[in-house]
């Protein structure tokens, strides 16, 4: 195994990749192909073209040897499929989580009879390449391989490696197909049936179950290179642990404990592991994934059962479906096998709202009631203003993702057809409103117009004035009663002006509790406010303090962000906590760590992202990358290698809050 | 009315005695150990901290105020555009640090830990503290000391507390004075009082480079602790930064660390 992990993560296998010229969008144009036809023969001269290759004692194969996806469409034919339909991100479908449990059980040649002509082409072609890979091994005198895929992909997996391997070839043609951020769902919950048939068969103990899931993690870092994203990392590989069953057993189980098992042992940023906790779930979980936390990877990232399924049911989701709830590429929480969600189409930027209302409407506002109201409406406003500009949604048909979904046709919808939305900022907007409430209305230490002036300069001339509203203001994150309630009525306010509005696919709206990367878009977008953040200051990520408020530590953060009702704001968004790796540094104090973790969720916590840092490795990688090739750090939603990411995120993360111990 | 002066209140201390807990800083203490990590702790008067690392000179802190809280530093305390300077000590009375500390008791109940009161020395400040008991109800209580007290005093303490964290940290008494400013024998003579009193503690040593981690002195004071718990405390190099925020210098000789035997104590962790 350590000789695999050695081989991937020196990038030894990047000497069999090749890029491919092909001008395919000019051919398909000329031919006068449909997007389906396009997708269809691209996924198949695409898997044509690939080698196969089997890598030094791998047991779980396929890997990219081509590292580029050739468009479909030309420049000119985008933007005229722009002109007609709303197009999110890259057009291609994203956020997915498909039916893995469904199609290794069955194979592909039983979903192959009911699937349309071009799916039935993609299956394939897949399944061609697979033979491939087998003939491969056959000249390698690879047994074991052979015997897995004379299996899997056609027919329905027997065993745990043919599960591994089928899961695998599964999400490697997805990536193929030019599909994104693909998910991987509930793994210890649709995985489980075959892990418990070998354990029980005697077929692995625990430390060879644990080798053969290592090397079947190793599987998502081979190719994450040529994975699309805002930075690299950000490549949506999350999956999900534990949680409740439909019955509301537990499902955390063996299996799952070999996972974090694995991913500690690996120190890789895939996958990227989430653990779903309720009020039954005993501590000791807590504290295995407080090891995790201990590692650095930042994650797992933690969710609540009973807010988040409440919550769905709330907005319609049916209990079998939201009782099964896993995440999107970050922290969305999505429906697999038939939701086809889009959780991050827009993002509403709570600090912008207010720095219209102090320019538009202060003068008006005769008391901070006026004022709040006048919040209220522009974020009316501004949600009308997203909820219309999001008219006949297209997607790139993906006849491959249609196999693997469980609904009639993917490209058209699903079974849910919710649109998210994210809320930027809330901190920087509660401080705002918490200072403008103590020092303009309450003890009218500030007029009305001295604020925006100073605002306005960027506080160039009214230094007392910063000091006063970025130190000594009321701030979320402090336990401050006034500050939290003026967060919650933020996220109250953004919930209702989405409440009842349709979509162009027929769903919802939701609102959320993320950022995504808005929290340094955004803030690009409006010069200082209220609070004392000056411009070019970043706002906090996620649901956050903001990264400049003096803090009295953990305990005060948890219970600030823990007073919102998020039954009504359950897109998704964690808090995050960052602390000191010395922290953990005994078992008495990773139980600890568990027990606060734990306590935010006994609080109505909803999410939950912690992270270990150390601000001097940190510091040092930004001067000698070179001897922090291997760092790992959280961004919004997904774990990075540090010396990867461009330097504005690189010094986010180092201004982020730290409790050290 | 009596009040007393705190330098930090740190949430979330996970080495400060049993379980989570809320660690209240009482400013003063009456040794001078040339390693101290809380120079900020050593004067009991409020004292101006500046970030000097990060300050430009822009000199904002100097141009002249009417506040009358900045007074007694002759400097604003409210102009510094990053934050940078600001007073380490707030007076506080019994009552209201009791208000305070009583927010975290459901948490810390839940999360089952505490309130430990540390320095600074928390019994230079013994009476303000023991007012702010008086308010302080169902919550465990610790003391971090370093013994150097009047016994009755002390006594006086342990009968209020449930748990007691207590630095040993050099056995020889000519080296207690040298490296801590004070005689040990007070300390020695109150941990006597400790360990008779039943109330349960552990007994701290940092290990101080070339001072308090020899043989020698690791020896002599397991002979002192018997089969009592000792948590030893690896040395945190991070501390000089602090001394040149409050205008003091640091003093501690760079010594390399001794290879240490801790199968000298019969019951001892490190930390």
């Amino acid at each position: 195994m350590k000789e695999l992990l050695h081989y991937i993560v020196s990038k030894q296998h990047h000497k069999f990749r090749k890029t491919v010229d092909w001008n395919l969008g000019e051919e398909y144009s000329a031919k006068g192909l449909t997007p389906v036809e396009r997708m269809t023969d691209r996924f198949e001269r695409l898997t044509a073209a690939e080698t196969p290759v089997i890598l030094p004692n791998e047991k779980i194969c396929f890997i990219r040897t081509i590292s580029n996806i050739p468009d479909c469409f030309t420049e000119k034919e985008w933007e005229e499929i722009k002109s007609k339909h709303y197009i999110h991100e890259l057009g291609y479908m994203s956020n997915l989580s498909p039916d893995y449990e469904n199609i290794i059980k069955i194979g592909l040649l039983e979903a192959r009879k009911t699937a349309d002509e071009y799916s039935r082409r993609s299956i394939d072609a897949i399944i061609g390449l697979a033979d491939r890979y087998k003939e491969e091994a056959e000249k390698q005198g690879r047994d074991d391989i052979v015997a897995t895929l004379n299996r899997v992909p056609r027919y329905g997996a027997t065993n745990l490696r043919e599960a591994l391997q089928f899961f695998r070839i599964i999400h490697y043609a997805l990536w193929l197909e030019g599909n994104y951020h693909n998910t991987v769902g509930r793994f210890d919950k649709y995985m489980y049936p075959y892990f418990k048939k070998d354990m029980d068969a005697g077929v692995y103990t625990l430390d060879t179950a644990l080798e053969l899931i290592e090397d079947f993690f190793l599987s998502f870092n081979k190719d994450s290179d040529t994975y699309i994203g805002v930075q690299q990392g950000d490549n949506g590989q999350s999956m999900m642990l534990g949680g409740m069953d439909e019955d509301g057993n537990e499902v955390f189980n063996e299996l799952s404990k070999l996972c974090l098992k694995a991913s500690n042992n690996l120190l890789l940023i895939d996958p990227k592991i989430n653990l779903r906790v309720n009020k039954n779930t005993p501590i000791e979980v807590y504290e295995l994934g407080t090891e995790l936390t201990k590692a650095g990877l930042g994650f797992p990232q933690y969710s609540n059962d009973d807010i988040v399924i409440a919550g769905l049911e709330k907005l319609g989701y049916e209990h079998n479906d939201a009782v099964n709830y896993t995440c999107a590429a970050c922290w969305e929480f999505i429906v697999p096998k038939v939701g086809a969600d889009v959780a991050n189409i827009a993002a509403l930027s709570y600090p912008k709202v207010i720095d219209e209302v102090i320019h538009e409407d202060f003068e008006a506002a005769e008391t901070f009631e006026d004022f709040l109201a006048a919040v209220k409406r522009r974020i009316q406003i501004k949600c009308d203003e997203i909820t219309e500009n999001v008219k006949d949604l297209w997607f790139v048909p993906s006849p491959f993702m249609k196999v693997i979904m469980s609904v009639d046709d993917i490209g058209v919808g699903g079974k849910y057809n919710n649109f998210g939305v994210h809320g930027t900022g809330i901190a920087t907007g509660a401080d705002s409103l918490a200072a403008i409430k103590k020092y303009v209305y309450d003890q009218k230490k500030f007029t009305r117009a001295q604020l925006v002036k100073a605002v306005d300069e960027d506080f160039a001339n009214d230094s007392d004035m910063l000091a006063v509203l970025r130190y000594e203001a009321p701030k979320m994150g402090q336990n401050d009663d006034e500050a939290d309630k003026l967060g919650c009525a933020l996220l109250s306010y953004f919930a209702d002006a989405l409440e009842g509005k349709k979509n162009c696919r027929g769903g919802i709206w939701r609102a959320g509790t993320g950022s995504a990367m808005y929290y340094l878009w955004h803030a690009a977008e409006i010069g200082a406010s209220p609070d004392g953040r000056r411009k070019g200051e970043p706002f906090g990520t996620n649901f956050s303090c903001s990264i400049y408020a003096k803090i009295p530590g953990p305990i005060s953060v948890i219970s600030s962000f823990s007073k919102p009702d998020f039954s009504r704001a359950i897109n998704g968004g964690p808090l995050t906590l960052e602390f000191h790796g010395g922290m953990f540094n005994n078992d008495d104090s990773i139980s600890k760590v568990a027990r606060l973790v734990k306590s935010y969720f006994d609080m109505g916590g909803h999410q939950l992202q912690l992270n270990a840092v150390n601000a001097a490795a940190m510091r040092d990688a930004q001067l000698h990358p070179e001897n922090h090739l291997q760092l790992v750090v959280r961004i919004w939603g997904w774990s990075a290698y540090f010396v990867e990411l461009d330097k504005e995120y690189q010094d986010h993360v180092l201004a982020r809050q730290e409790y050290t111990v | 009315m009596i009040t007393g002066t705190v330098f930090d209140i740190k949430e979330m201390t996970v080495h400060d005695g049993p379980g989570s807990r809320v660690t209240v800083f009482l400013k003063g203490c009456p040794l001078r150990c040339l390693w101290c990590h809380n120079p900020e702790g050593l004067s009991p008067e409020p004292q101006l901290m500046i970030k000097e690392n990060l300050c430009e000179k822009c000199g904002l802190c100097l141009r002249g105020c009417t506040h009358n809280e900045c007074r007694p530093f002759g400097r604003c305390l409210h102009a510094c555009p990053k934050g940078l300077v600001t007073v380490a000590g707030i007076e506080y009375t019994p009552k209201q640090l009791a208000e305070r500390l009583m927010k975290y008791r459901d948490f810390l109940n839940k999360v089952g830990g505490g309130i430990t009161f540390s320095g600074g020395e928390p019994l230079l400040q013994a009476e303000f503290m023991l007012e702010t008991l008086k308010y302080i109800k169902g919550i465990h209580i610790a003391l971090q000391t370093s013994g150097y007290c009047e016994s009755d005093v002390f006594k006086e303490a342990l009968k209020r507390v449930d748990y007691v964290l207590y630095d040993i940290k050099l056995a020889d008494t000519d080296e207690h004075i040298k490296y801590t400013g004070v005689d040990n024998r007070l300390i020695l003579e109150n941990y006597k009082i400790l360990a008779e009193s039943g109330k349960p503690f552990v007994v701290r040593t940092p290990l101080i480079p070339g001072i308090t981690d020899t043989q020698e002195n690791l020896s002599a004071i397991s002979q002192i602790v018997g089969d009592n718990r000792v948590e030893i405390m690896r040395y945190n190099h991070f501390a000089p930064s602090k001394y040149k925020m409050v205008g003091l210098e640091f003093n501690l000789p760079d010594l390399p660390s001794n290879e240490v035997d801790l199968s000298v104590f019969k019951n001892a962790i490190m930390l």
